[in-house]
């Protein structure tokens, strides 16, 4: 990583400025993250997907007030298609984020209260979301097609006991 | 690809080329244009009388009072009991309850109970999970059936049993359910018949001659559409086996909410709409991918749903029409197509 920056500057006529940064960076840029780090990086992850699946399915009742859950009608999150967004959507007549459709999904057939969009349960709602549509291209504007494939085995899925009751008793 | 297209365009297709059914296609065409009293074909070679059945699946009933679902299976209920004509009978496909509570189920009991025919019906996972079938058993009666009808015989069994998946974990009945209520649950497995229903359908069928018409009707697809949703019956192959003899057999479904046909062998299978809401195709080939509809618009609380049904000649051929509650179905879909 360093050694091709440095090989850029010089073979590219960097303007003056830049290329001082470039020859500060290495000198103040922080060590490799060590494995250590890297694994809490992806422990954080896994807590935020994990968070996702749960809120997916059920296990926050403000979501609704009909006992619908996100998983009854998106089972793997399927045909939410987080990779084509932002996109136009006509409910709204605009082009919005992912969130805004998370929000609406809510609001709409489960009747429930839409999520702070900032709030880090709607980051969980995407990282499952997002987890489980991995690998497939990003292109926003349009969802030509209903479900996008989902990266998953039979029997298999994202390991995690479900505790999505539901409010329904 | 375009090959299985193309054979399933045939197939679909030809429905006005077989001379046997066009007397039904014109039933078919007078009732959607409301002409009632329509000729009506012989008695067939196998003894079949022409008569129309309709399916009603799914309906996913919440304990809230004035639930939407509620009133989406009243509407199907009134749907049915204005067709004209009217069926002889009607089949429910599973998953009357959502959480299988015996006030759901008595709920649903008493919508279906102002259908104004017969009513044969086989439980789904959410039906029976919570007290494995005791209440479901208590309110409709035995799951596993059959019974002969103007010359074809009808199966009803019970597809959506697993294995033992609770007691060594120590699950409650409500832990128990709420992981059978989940799609894509890793923890259940497949379902399937099991043991004891595939020797009583051995036993049921072993005196039928080869030509006798067979519907069978279970809550999930006798053939292997995707495992992982339990869109499959685990079982299916030894199903297939027993039921080989016949020249034809249907094969009749709920539990994907969405519509669908297969055709293997001898046995051709359709799915039922559900009353509650549409599944999103699963992310597999479909072999006849002019049977799948529209995509739902979620802003319309009905789309994707509805009731089907299906009239079969003497011949034992049948037309299979979607009944949707909105518009949701492709052109091709749209005047019912023969299996
Ligand atoms: C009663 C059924 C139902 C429930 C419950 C539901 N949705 Fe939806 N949702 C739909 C339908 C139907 C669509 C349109 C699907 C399609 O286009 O295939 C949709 C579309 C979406 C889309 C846009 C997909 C696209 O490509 O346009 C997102 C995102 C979404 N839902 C997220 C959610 C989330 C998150 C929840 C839970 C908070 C949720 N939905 C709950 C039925 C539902
Ligand atoms: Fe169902
Ligand atoms: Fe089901």
């Amino acid at each position: 990583m360093r050694k091709s920056i440095s090989k850029f500057g010089g073979v590219l006529a960097v303007p003056a400025v830049l290329a001082a940064i470039v020859a500060a960076g290495p000198s103040s840029a922080r060590a490799p993250y060590t494995e250590e780090e890297l694994q809490q990086q992806m422990d954080s992850l896994v807590e935020s997907v994990s968070l996702g699946y749960d809120l997916w399915h059920g296990s926050k009742p403000e979501m609704t007030t009909n006992g619908l859950a996100c998983g009854n009608c998106h089972p793997d999150t399927a045909a939410s298609n987080p990779q084509t967004f932002p996109k136009y959507m006509p409910m709204f007549g605009k082009v919005v984020p992912f969130r805004d459709m998370v929000n609406w999904c809510i609001e709409t057939p489960q009747l429930g209260q839409a999520l702070d969009v900032n709030s880090p349960e709607m980051t969980a709602m995407e990282a499952y979301a997002f987890k489980l549509h991995r690998g497939l291209p990003i292109e926003p504007g349009l969802a030509s097609r209903q479900t996008s494939s989902i990266p998953v085995e039979s029997g298999k899925g994202f390991p995690h006991v479900p505790t999505g009751l539901g409010v329904d008793k | 690809m375009s090959e299985i297209e193309n054979k399933g365009r045939r197939d679909f297709l030809s429905i006005a080329g077989k001379a046997g059914l066009t007397t039904l296609v014109a039933q078919a065409v007078g009732i959607n244009l409301g002409v009632v009293d329509v000729v009506r074909a012989q008695t067939g070679k196998r003894g079949v009388e022409p008569f129309r059945f309709a399916i009603i699946s799914d309906a996913h009933l919440y304990s809230f009072d004035n639930h939407k679902f509620d009133q989406q299976l009243i509407d199907a209920v009134n749907k049915v009991n204005n067709m004209t004509p009217k069926p002889d009978f009607v089949l429910f496909g599973g998953d009357v309850a959502q959480n299988g509570t015996e006030d759901q189920l008595a709920k649903g009991k008493e919508i279906l109970s102002k259908l104004e025919m017969p009513m044969k019906i086989i439980p789904g996972e959410h039906d029976w999970y919570l007290d494995m079938g005791a209440a479901w058993r208590g309110l409709f009666g035995d799951e596993t059936w059959s019974f002969d009808h103007k010359g074809v015989h009808f199966i009803g069994m019970n597809s959506i049993l697993v294995n033992d998946f609770w007691t060594e974990p120590g699950l409650t009945d409500l832990e128990r359910m709420t992981v059978m209520e989940m799609l894509e649950s890793p923890i259940p497995g497949p379902w399937g018949v099991h043991d004891k229903q595939l020797e009583w359908l051995a036993q049921d069928v072993r005196d039928l001659a080869p030509d006798t018409p067979v519907v069978i009707f279970t809550h999930s697809p006798l053939w292997d559409y995707y495992p992982r949703w339990n869109f499959q019956t685990s079982d299916a192959p030894e199903i297939r086996e027993i039921l080989s003899k016949f020249d034809n057999v249907m094969s009749y479904h709920g539990h994907v909410h969405q519509t669908l046909y297969n055709r293997i062998g001898n046995m051709s299978s359709v799915a039922a709409l559900s009353t509650s809401w549409p599944w999103p195709y699963p992310p597999v080939a479909l072999a006849y991918p002019e049977t799948q509809m529209n995509r739902a618009d979620p802003s319309i609380a009905t789309d994707g749903q509805g009731v089907q049904v299906i009239d079969l000649s003497g011949e034992f051929e049948g037309i299979v029409q979607y009944k949707p509650f909105e518009d949701s179905l492709t052109p091709f879909m749209q005047d019912g197509f023969k299996v």
